[in-house]
C-alpha cells in the first residue's frame, strides 16, 4: 500500500513539476499575443506599417507583430490562397481592392461587421458609409479599407507652355486635353503630346466608363454593362487620344520613363504614383497634377484603388490583437501616418476631416491634393464575380490593345469585349 | 562438392551484401530524386486531369476536359505559336551566329579569352536586370536605338510594345543571351578537331576555306552541334523572364508564350488544375525534342 502511494505521488509530483514549470510560461502567452500581419508592395508600404508597427508597439505592448511581405498583390493574393489551402494563415492581411471579392467568395475573409457593430456607430469611429463599401464584397465587409488611390492627370508644365498651354488653367474637359495634346505632340524632338494607362488592368478603362456614368455588369450583376452608350463612349475617347492626339503605342513602363525624360506632356495614371513619378522627375522639368477630366459633371465617378485589410485569424486572442492592429491602422492616426509615408489617400473620414492630422501634410505637397478633391465622387473598384474575375480584367486589356493599335473600330472592339467577358461570367441559375 | 556447397552461400552473400551497399549509397540521391523530381512531376499530371483552382475546396475529376479547353482557348494557341516562332527564330540565330564568331574567334591570333569573356557576359548576367537595360535600349522615344535611327531619318518603331515587332524584340534578345553560351561550346568543339586532319586535307588538294569547312570542321563539329541544338532548343523553349519583365505578354497576347501562360493561368488566374495541364504539354514538348535529337540525330554525327 505504502510503496503505491508513494508511487503515486511521486508520478503526481512528476507530472506537477513540469506544469509548475510551464505555469509562467503560459501566463506569459496568454498576456502577449503574437499576430502575423502580411502586406504587399513593400517598396511602397513599407515606410508606412513600420510607423504604424513602432507606434502600435508602444499602446499595446502586450501584442508581437510579425510581419510578411510580398512583392505585389498578385502574389500576396497567390500566399493567402496557398496557406487556406494548408491552414497556415496569417492573422491579418491587406490585399489590393479587387482581390478582396475572392477571398469573401471563397470564405477566407472574415466578415467585419459584427466586430465593428460591436464598437459603436462605424461612422464617429471615422468610418463613413461609403469607405465602408471600398470593403464589402460577397455580400459581407470583407476588409477595412487601409490606403485608396484615384486616377489623376499629370503634365509637364514646361511642354505645355511650348505648346502654348497656360500651366495655370490646365484644361477641364477631354475636348480641351486632346486639343492641347496634340499641340504639344507636334513639337517633335520625339514629344509626345499623352499617355493613358490603358493597359496593366481593366481600372483606368473603368475611370472613362464611369466617368460617363457607366457600369461594368448590370446592378444584378447577370450581363455586362458596357455594351451601352457609355461603353462606346469611352473606347471612342481611347480612339480619339490616338488619332487626334497621337497617343504613342508604349508600355507603362516605357511611358513612365518618358514622361520623366520630359518626352511626354501628361500621363493619366493613378495617384498613388506621385512619389515615384517626383523622385523620377527630379529637377528635368516642372512637374503639376490635376484631376481627370470631366465627362459627365452630374453622374460621372471614378475607380478607387488601393489596399484593404481583411481578417483571417481563427483563434480568439489572435482575432482580437489582429483586430486592435487593423483599426489601429485604419484610424486616423494610423491613416495620418499610412498618408505622409505613401501619398495614397486616407480611407479614415476624421483624418481627412480634421486638419490636425493631414492639414500641414496637403498644404506643403500639393501635389497629393487633387486626388483629395477626387474623393466624393469616387466609387469602389469593381471586381467581377467567379472565378474568373481576374481574367475579365485582361480580357479588356486585350481587347482596348485592338484600339490604341488601330487595328478595329470602338464598335467591334466593344462587341467582342462584351461577348468575351459574357462567357467568363458565372453562370446564374 | 562441399568445398562448392559453402562457397555458393558466400557468394551470394557477398553478392547481396554489394547490392546492399550500392543501394544504401544510392539512396539519398533516390529519395532527393523521388520527392523533388518524381513525385512532384506525378502530382503535377494527376492535377492536370482535375478541375482544381487554389482558394477553392476540394475538385473534380474532369478527365481530358483541360487539354480540350486548350484546343479552343486562343490565349493557349497563340503562345504555343508564339512559343514556335521564338524557338524557330532563337535556335538558328543563336547556332548560325555562335558558330560563325567561334570560327573568326578560333582564325584570329588575338584576343581569344578576351572575345570568349565578352560574348559570354550575357550567359552570366541576371536575364531580369539585364531586361531592364533592354527595355531602355528599345524604348521607342528615349532609346539610343530610336534615337539613331532617327538621325539617318527613320522612326523607329516602338520595339516592345507594337504587336507587329514585339516577337522578334523579344528573340533578338534570346539571341544574345544564348550566343555567348554557344559560342563557348563551339570554341572547345574546334579545339578538339585533329590538327592532322586539316594537313591531310591541304594534302589531298582541298582548294579553299569554305570547302576545309565543308569536308573538315562542320562533320567533325557534329556531335558539339547536336548538343548545342538540344540545350538552345530546351533553352528557348522555357522563355519566360524577358516576356515578364518586358511585355506581360502582350500587347493582345502578341508576346505570350508558354511558360507565361502557365504561369498567368495557375498564379494570376489561379486555375491550378488547367496552368498544370499545360505543364505536361510544356513537358511533352521538351521531351518530345530531346527524343528526336537523341534518337534520330544522334546518328548521324558521330564518326569514331
Amino acid at each position: 500500500m505504502d510503496t503505491t502511494i508513494s508511487r503515486r505521488a511521486a508520478i503526481r509530483v512528476a507530472w506537477a513539476l513540469p506544469v509548475g514549470l510551464a505555469m509562467p510560461a503560459i501566463a506569459r502567452a496568454q498576456a502577449g499575443t503574437t499576430i502575423t500581419v502580411h502586406y504587399a508592395q513593400p517598396f511602397i508600404y513599407k515606410d508606412s506599417y513600420d510607423a504604424i508597427l513602432a507606434e502600435f508597439a508602444k499602446r499595446e505592448p502586450s501584442i508581437k507583430v510579425n510581419t510578411v511581405t510580398t512583392p505585389n498583390y498578385e502574389e500576396g493574393a497567390q500566399l493567402i490562397l496557398r496557406q487556406a489551402a494548408t491552414n497556415q494563415l496569417p492573422d491579418l492581411s491587406y490585399q489590393g481592392f479587387n482581390r478582396l471579392r475572392i477571398f469573401a467568395e471563397r470564405g477566407i475573409a472574415q466578415d467585419l461587421a459584427p466586430l465593428l457593430r460591436t464598437e459603436g456607430e462605424p461612422v464617429k469611429a471615422g468610418y463613413s458609409p461609403n469607405l465602408l463599401a471600398l470593403g464589402q464584397f460577397g455580400g459581407i465587409q470583407a476588409g477595412l479599407a487601409y490606403a485608396a488611390s484615384n486616377p489623376i492627370c499629370y503634365y509637364n508644365a514646361g511642354l505645355v507652355k511650348r505648346a502654348g498651354g497656360d500651366p495655370d488653367n490646365f484644361p477641364r474637359d477631354w475636348d480641351g486635353v486632346l486639343a492641347l495634346a496634340a499641340k504639344i505632340d507636334t513639337l517633335g524632338d520625339g514629344t509626345d503630346g499623352l499617355w493613358y494607362t490603358w493597359n496593366g488592368d481593366d481600372w483606368m478603362f473603368s475611370a472613362l466608363l464611369f466617368g460617363h456614368g457607366g457600369r461594368m455588369l448590370n446592378a444584378d450583376e447577370t450581363d455586362v454593362g458596357f455594351a451601352g452608350p457609355e461603353g462606346l463612349a469611352s473606347l471612342k475617347l481611347i480612339e480619339r487620344m490616338v488619332k487626334q492626339a497621337g497617343m504613342p503605342n508604349l508600355t507603362a513602363a516605357a511611358a513612365r520613363q518618358a514622361f520623366a525624360a520630359g518626352k511626354l506632356g501628361m500621363i493619366f495614371q493613378t495617384t498613388a504614383l506621385v512619389r515615384g513619378t517626383v523622385s523620377g522627375v527630379g529637377q528635368n522639368f516642372e512637374l503639376r497634377t490635376t484631376g481627370m477630366p470631366v465627362i459627365d459633371a452630374e453622374k460621372g465617378r471614378l475607380p478607387t484603388g488601393g489596399a484593404a485589410g481583411m481578417l483571417c485569424a481563427k483563434d480568439p486572442a489572435k482575432r482580437e490583437a489582429a483586430w486592435k492592429f487593423l483599426r489601429f491602422s485604419t484610424g486616423p492616426e494610423g491613416q495620418a501616418m499610412m498618408v505622409k509615408n505613401t501619398g495614397y489617400l486616407p480611407c479614415n473620414q476624421i483624418a481627412i476631416d480634421d486638419p490636425q492630422y493631414l492639414g500641414q501634410f496637403y498644404r506643403e505637397n500639393p501635389l497629393f491634393v487633387p486626388s483629395v478633391k477626387q474623393i466624393p465622387i469616387s466609387i469602389p473598384w469593381y471586381a467581377f464575380p467567379g472565378s474568373n474575375s481576374v481574367r475579365v480584367t485582361q480580357t479588356m486589356v486585350d481587347n482596348l490593345a485592338r484600339i490604341v493599335e488601330s487595328r478595329a473600330t470602338p464598335e467591334e472592339v466593344q462587341k467582342d469585349m462584351a461577348t468575351e467577358v459574357r462567357r467568363l461570367l458565372p453562370r446564374k441559375s | 562438392m562441399s568445398d562448392l556447397a559453402i562457397a555458393a552461400p558466400h557468394r551470394r552473400a557477398a553478392g547481396t551484401g554489394e547490392a546492399m551497399a550500392a543501394w544504401a549509397l544510392t539512396l539519398p540521391a533516390a529519395i532527393a530524386y523521388l520527392l523533388m523530381l518524381l513525385l512532384p512531376t506525378l502530382a503535377t499530371a494527376a492535377l492536370a486531369f482535375t478541375d482544381y483552382e487554389l482558394g477553392l475546396d476540394g475538385f473534380r475529376w474532369i478527365g481530358l476536359g483541360n487539354f480540350a479547353e486548350m484546343l479552343e482557348d486562343r490565349g493557349f494557341l497563340q503562345s504555343l505559336r508564339n512559343t514556335l516562332v521564338y524557338v524557330g527564330l532563337v535556335t538558328p540565330g543563336s547556332i548560325i551566329g555562335a558558330l560563325l564568331l567561334a570560327l573568326a574567334i578560333e582564325a584570329g591570333t588575338r584576343g581569344r579569352t578576351l572575345f570568349r569573356a565578352v560574348f559570354f557576359l550575357p550567359v552570366v548576367s541576371l536575364s531580369v536586370a539585364m531586361a531592364a537595360a533592354w527595355q531602355y535600349l528599345l524604348h521607342p522615344t528615349i532609346g539610343p536605338l530610336n534615337a539613331a535611327l532617327r538621325v539617318i531619318g527613320i522612326e523607329g518603331p516602338a520595339w516592345l510594345s507594337s504587336s507587329d515587332t514585339v516577337l522578334l524584340s523579344l528573340a533578338a534578345i534570346g539571341i544574345w543571351e544564348n550566343l555567348g553560351f554557344n559560342l563557348v561550346l563551339f570554341l572547345a568543339g574546334l579545339t578538339a578537331i585533329p590538327r592532322e586532319l586539316y594537313a591531310a586535307a591541304a594534302v589531298d588538294g582541298v582548294p579553299s576555306a569554305w570547302e576545309r569547312f565543308r569536308l573538315v570542321t562542320w562533320p567533325l563539329l557534329g556531335p558539339t552541334t547536336l548538343f548545342v541544338l538540344t540545350i538552345t532548343m530546351i533553352r528557348s523553349v522555357r522563355v519566360f523572364d524577358t516576356v515578364v519583365v518586358l511585355t506581360q505578354g502582350g500587347p493582345n497576347k502578341a508576346s505570350q508564350v508558354l511558360l507565361y501562360t502557365l504561369y498567368e493561368e495557375g498564379f494570376t488566374y489561379f486555375r491550378i488544375g488547367y496552368s498544370a495541364a499545360i505543364t505536361l504539354v510544356f513537358l511533352g514538348i521538351v521531351l518530345a525534342s530531346m527524343w528526336l535529337q537523341t534518337k534520330v540525330l544522334d546518328k548521324r554525327v558521330h564518326y569514331a
